[in-house]
Parts: C-alpha cells; sequence; structure tokens
C-alpha cells in the first residue's frame, strides 16, 4: 500500500453492519484524500464489521485494513492505541480520522501523544490550505466555530459527523488485508470491574425523541415526557439541569456532554436552546420547539414551533398522539 | 502520596451563551478572539469539579499534598480560590494563552509535574468548556507514561488503587486502575463546595509559584506548535420555524400532530 495515505480506523459494529458514523467519516476521508492526491485507506482493529467490504468500495477506499489480534476482540484503549501508533509508524499515513464517540475521545488524542503529532476533536470538516489540512472545529458548546491549521506529519482529528451526509458511489467491494502487529506487551491498565449495563434503546440510535427542560418545573412533571415519548413511540431525552438535579439519569442528558443524537423528529419542551443542548439534537431531521416564551433561542433550530406552557400542552399533545 | 489538579481559565461560558442567544456574539479584527470584554474569566465548571474529586479523597481520609497549575496569562485568582479551599501547593505556568497549543500545554504541565515531585494522581476536567477539547489530560497521560481514565463522576483512593465511576452512553461503569493515572472529571460529580470565608482571607496572602517555559526546560519539539488557531467565526443558524397557531391548548395540540403526520414524520 502507498503510505501517506488519509486513514479512517474504526472498531466495533454497532448498527447495520457498520460502526456508528463510519460512513460519515469515510465521506469526510474520501474529500480529504482527494485534496490531498493520495489515497483514503480504512483501519478496521479488531473484528471486521460485515458490510464494510461492500462500504469500503462504495467511499472509493484503495485499501481496507485489519488488525486481528485477541487482545482486540472487545477492544479497550490501551491495545486500541498502542495498536494505532504501531499502524501509523509502519505505513507513515498523512491523517487518522475517527468518528467522536466517548471511546475515540479517550484513544485518539492518546495516538496523537504518543506519535507526537497535533490533534484537533470536534472536527465538522475538513480542508486543504496549500499544504497544510485546516480543520473547522466547534467550540463553546457550539457557539462558535474555530479553524485550525494543524502542521506535522499525521495529524490525528476527530469529527462529530452527525450533520454529514454521506454520500456512497458505486465502487466494487473491497477485500480486507490482514495486517499483524505485536501487542504482546500490552496490558489493559485500567479493569472494568463492574461493566455499564445496557438498560434498552440507546437515545444515540432512537428516531423520535421528546426531551424535557427546566421549564418543565418540577421532576413530577417529566412524567408526562414519558408518556409523549411513549405516545409518539420514541425515548424521554432531557436537558442538562434534569441530570444535575438528580430527576433523570445521566444516560438521557441530550447534548455536549451527553448523547449526540439524530433522530427524525426531535421534540423539546422547556428547553431553552443553549448551545451545548443544540450540540446533542441540532441534527435532528425535524425539530419541534413547545417554549412558553416566543423569543427562546430554540425557534431558531426549529421546524415548528408552539409558544404555550408546557404543562398545558403535555396533556393535550399525549391526547392527540394517541387518537388516530 | 500528591495529587496535582489541573485547572484553566476560561470564558464564562453561559455568559458566551447569552451573547450568542442574543445575536450579539461577535469575533474582532484579528478573527480569533471574542470582543465581549464584558465576559467574565473564571475557573472551568468541569476543574473545580476535579478539585472537589480531590477534597472528597481527602474527607475519605487519604493523606496527600494537592497541589493545583494553572498554565496561562495570570492564572492567579484561580489559585487563591484554589489555595483557600485546600491546596498546599498553587503553580502558575506563565504563559502567552494566544500561543498555548494543547501539546504544548502538556508538555509545560507534564514538565512541571516533573520536577516538582511527580504525581500518584492526577485529576482535570473532563474538557475545557471554551475550546472543548479534552486533549490535555490524555497527552499528559502519555508524556508521563500514566493510565488514563476520563469522564469520572467518583474517585476512590484505597491505598495505590483508583476506584471509578465512569458515566458511559451506556450507563455507569465501574473501573480500577493503579496509580499513578491521570483521572477526567465530569459534571456527574455534583456542585463543588466554597471556601470558607476564614480560608478566603488566609488565601489572599498566598503568592503562586511562577514558572516560566524556560525554567522547564523543554526541547524545540515540544515546543514546536502542532495547532494553531487561523479564525474563529460564529456559524448561522437558519431560524425559519413555522409558528403554529391554535386558541387552545387542545387545538395547538391537534394542529401539531396533524403537521407531523403529514409530514409522515410519526
Ligand atoms: C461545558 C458545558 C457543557 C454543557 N453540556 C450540556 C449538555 O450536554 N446538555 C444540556 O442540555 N446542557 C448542557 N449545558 C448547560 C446549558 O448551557 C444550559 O444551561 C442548559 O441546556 C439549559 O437547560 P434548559 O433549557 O432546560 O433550562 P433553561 O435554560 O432554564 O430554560 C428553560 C426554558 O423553559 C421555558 N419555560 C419555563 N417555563 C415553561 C413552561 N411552563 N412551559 C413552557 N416553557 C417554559 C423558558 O422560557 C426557558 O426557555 C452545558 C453547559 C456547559 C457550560
Ligand atoms: N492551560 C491549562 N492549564 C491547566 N490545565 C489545563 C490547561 N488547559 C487544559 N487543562 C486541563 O485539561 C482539561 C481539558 O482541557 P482541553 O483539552 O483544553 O479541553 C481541562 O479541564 C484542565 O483540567
Amino acid at each position: 500500500m502507498s503510505q501517506n495515505a488519509v486513514i479512517v480506523c474504526t472498531w466495533g459494529e454497532d448498527q447495520d453492519g457498520l460502526p456508528v458514523g463510519a460512513e460519515e467519516v469515510l465521506h469526510i476521508g474520501r474529500g480529504l484524500a482527494a485534496d490531498l492526491g493520495t489515497d483514503l485507506a480504512w483501519l478496521v482493529l479488531g473484528a471486521l464489521p460485515s458490510a464494510a467490504p461492500e462500504t469500503a468500495g462504495r467511499y472509493g477506499v484503495a485499501n481496507l485494513l485489519q488488525v486481528e489480534d485477541a487482545k482486540l476482540e472487545s477492544p479497550q484503549p490501551d491495545a486500541l492505541v498502542a495498536a494505532l501508533a504501531a499502524v501509523a509508524g509502519e505505513r507513515s499515513p498523512r491523517a487518522l480520522l475517527f468518528h467522536q464517540t466517548q471511546a475515540s475521545r479517550a484513544v485518539a488524542p492518546r495516538v496523537a501523544g504518543r506519535l507526537g503529532d497535533a490533534v484537533v476533536m470536534n472536527g465538522v470538516s475538513a480542508d486543504l490550505s496549500g499544504e497544510c489540512i485546516v480543520v473547522t472545529a466547534s467550540a463553546y458548546g457550539g457557539d462558535t466555530r474555530v479553524v485550525y491549521e494543524v502542521s506535522g506529519r499525521c495529524p490525528v482529528i476527530a469529527f462529530i459527523a452527525n450533520a454529514v451526509v454521506p454520500e456512497p458511489g458505486d465502487g466494487a467491494a473491497v477485500a480486507a488485508e490482514a495486517l499483524s502487529v505485536d501487542l504482546t506487551g500490552v496490558e489493559e491498565r485500567v479493569k472494568i470491574v463492574e461493566p455499564a449495563r445496557f438498560e434498552g434503546p440507546r437515545l444515540d440510535d432512537a428516531e423520535i425523541i421528546v426531551s424535557g427542560g427546566r421549564g418543565l418545573g418540577s421532576s413530577d412533571n417529566y412524567k408526562l415526557i414519558e408518556q409523549l415519548a411513549a405516545a409518539l413511540g420514541g425515548l424521554p431525552g432531557a436537558s442538562r439541569p434534569l441530570v444535575d438535579d438528580g430527576w433523570v439519569d445521566s444516560s438521557q442528558q441530550v447534548g455536549l456532554t451527553g448523547r449526540i443524537t439524530r433522530p427524525n423528529l426531535y421534540v423539546a419542551i422547556g428547553i431553552s436552546g443553549a448551545s451545548q443542548h443544540m450540540a446533542g439534537c441540532s441534527a435532528a431531521k425535524t425539530l419541534v420547539a413547545i417554549n412558553r416564551d416566543a423569543e427562546a433561542a430554540i425557534f431558531q433550530y426549529a421546524k415548528y414551533g408552539i409558544v404555550g406552557d408546557a404543562l398545558e400542552l403535555l396533556p393535550e399533545l399525549i391526547r392527540a398522539a394517541g387518537a388516530r | 502520596m500528591r495529587i496535582v489538579v489541573c485547572v484553566k481559565e476560561v470564558l464564562d461560558p453561559d455568559a458566551v451563551n447569552n451573547y450568542a442567544v442574543a445575536g450579539r456574539l461577535e469575533i474582532g479584527d484579528d478573527g480569533k478572539t471574542l470582543t465581549q470584554t464584558a465576559i467574565p474569566r473564571l475557573m472551568n465548571g468541569f476543574d473545580e469539579q476535579a478539585i472537589e474529586a480531590a477534597l472528597r479523597l481527602r474527607d475519605a481520609g487519604a493523606d496527600f499534598t494537592l497541589a493545583v497549575v494553572s498554565a496561562g496569562e495570570s492564572p492567579e485568582k484561580l489559585l487563591k480560590h484554589a489555595a483557600a479551599l485546600g491546596a498546599d501547593e498553587v503553580v502558575a505556568i506563565q504563559v502567552d494563552p494566544g500561543s498555548l497549543d494543547y501539546h504544548l500545554v502538556a508538555a509545560l504541565i507534564s514538565a512541571q509535574i516533573e520536577a516538582s515531585g511527580g504525581a500518584d494522581v492526577v485529576l482535570c476536567g473532563r474538557q475545557a468548556s471554551d475550546d472543548d477539547q479534552g486533549v490535555v489530560p490524555a497527552l499528559i497521560a502519555e508524556r508521563l507514561d500514566m493510565s488514563l481514565v476520563t469522564i469520572a463522576k467518583a474517585v476512590e483512593l484505597e491505598g495505590t488503587t483508583l476506584r471509578i465511576t465512569r458515566v458511559t452512553p451506556d450507563g455507569d461503569e465501574r473501573v480500577e486502575t493503579a496509580c499513578p493515572a491521570v483521572v477526567t472529571i465530569t459534571n456527574e460529580l455534583g456542585d463543588p463546595r466554597y471556601p470558607t470565608a476564614a480560608a478566603k482571607v488566609k488565601a489572599r496572602r498566598v503568592k503562586p509559584t511562577t514558572v516560566t517555559p524556560d525554567d522547564l526546560k523543554l526541547d524545540a519539539d515540544d515546543l514546536a506548535p502542532r495547532v494553531s488557531v487561523t479564525r474563529q467565526f460564529v456559524p448561522e443558524v437558519q431560524g425559519n420555524c413555522e409558528m403554529l397557531q391554535g386558541d387552545s391548548p387542545a387545538a395547538l395540540a391537534d394542529a401539531l400532530i396533524e403537521k407531523l403526520r403529514a409530514d409522515s414524520i410519526i
């Protein structure tokens, strides 16, 4: 394989035979590789996702590389960092691209640290300015965008790809090429004593989400949000103050420091529309806002808005959603 | 045992957000910095909670020296607050914030830690609320060859073993790691405490130890910036919301559900 490729790095398989965000980052990677006049490669750590060969073809991936090792069976950070650094050392890539998740947030910057190379998280796009890769990234929870010029051999870039619309082409499937990396010396330094209990469907994958905010007034009223979510066949979410005040579990927090969602429908009730909340829901296809304050920022993002009292509207919405 | 907490000074994110929501967030002539001079500068909220995590370890009986370090233009105010809360050492690494890239910050903090007796635990915020990057703790962990545990909401210390509860998309996860380790703290830890009035008065006299990059003897590779900000801008929000009308909550609710059915969204 040619050196200097732009390499998209993934592990795991969550949705439709692919890791979440893989297509979006392949889409960004294809553009960047073309700008740089180099190849796009896809590095899979651990088991090969079932749809990888086909998907690789559709995004013009020149090389689908796979590192298989017992230590990558259920990939943990130390093995991932070691494997990524080893492949980078051998292949001299031009850039390593990641989809930003909580897991990649703990891996990508360590790879950059180990390689001594630049790192930028929260990327929304990557372009070329002369010889330099420039990454536009979200800052202040989304209130601003910062354009970073990254120098050095192999910048490590993670993208919040939920606003990217991937455009697959129609190339032929690419066969995976096995890479061997020596991970014998790698010991996970952090031991999982009690794994996170996966509790039902996750907000990240939900098609319909109804979220409540501080405008609900009291924790008792949150059950109306749960009822409306159920009536619409979706999941309930929340803004951060509800989590901070212990009304709901932190796994229900939508936003910059919570879940990043991309549902078909997001209904925000009694939520002001702070950038840090919008970071987790602005990619919704249709956003509905219900707020007492006609000037609330949330209406700027909404397709449909209702100015009114959440507590009066919720019972009626539950009724109307239930009626056929 | 020695615990180091890294704290960063940021513009108050709520104030920044208020300007943004009002459509009045502006970037100055340099094309990079926010012009709003009225926005207060304060300690990154997650870093306040990182100090709180250390104080809770102390409450639980752990015996350690607590050092709080900050790299920036003039972190004295933050460091006085840290001293009032019970930090034994407060260290200001004096640098021009304009030239700070994440590797450099991590190199400076790591070098300072090594030069001052090392650390068994380094506590950081999960991310700085200005750049939201969340990379400095990982870069410190790599430089000091420490393990890294991110997004912690509870930290316990038993001998030299850290027992940590992490917040993950699938719920809480309990992990263990041996010191030395870098741990990043998230808001689910809970509210940080305030210093007592007496401690605040005493802390007024505290002078932070001030070090410069020269004191830390970084090599050329450490000093070479890898990332530089060329521009900052305020993204535009489209704003074409259709406001539904109705003379009662029931009529409004019906109008919305009808729209969503007509669009085949539900
Ligand atoms: C670093 C950082 C990270 C953050 N991460 C997140 C995050 O991940 N997720 C998140 O949500 N927040 C996050 N925040 C907090 C964020 O900035 C906001 O403070 C928060 O989103 C506000 O929540 P809210 O909209 O529910 O409350 P508020 O801002 O208080 O808004 C309440 C809204 O309800 C309306 N209202 C009041 N009463 C009624 C009624 N009876 N009927 C209808 N409407 C009513 C009001 O008009 C108002 O618009 C973060 C902040 C920081 C600094
Ligand atoms: N200039 C700094 N001085 C001290 N600590 C810092 C500095 N920058 C970042 N940190 C620490 O690293 C964390 C993550 O910052 P960042 O990587 O910039 O998002 C912060 O919450 C701090 O704990």
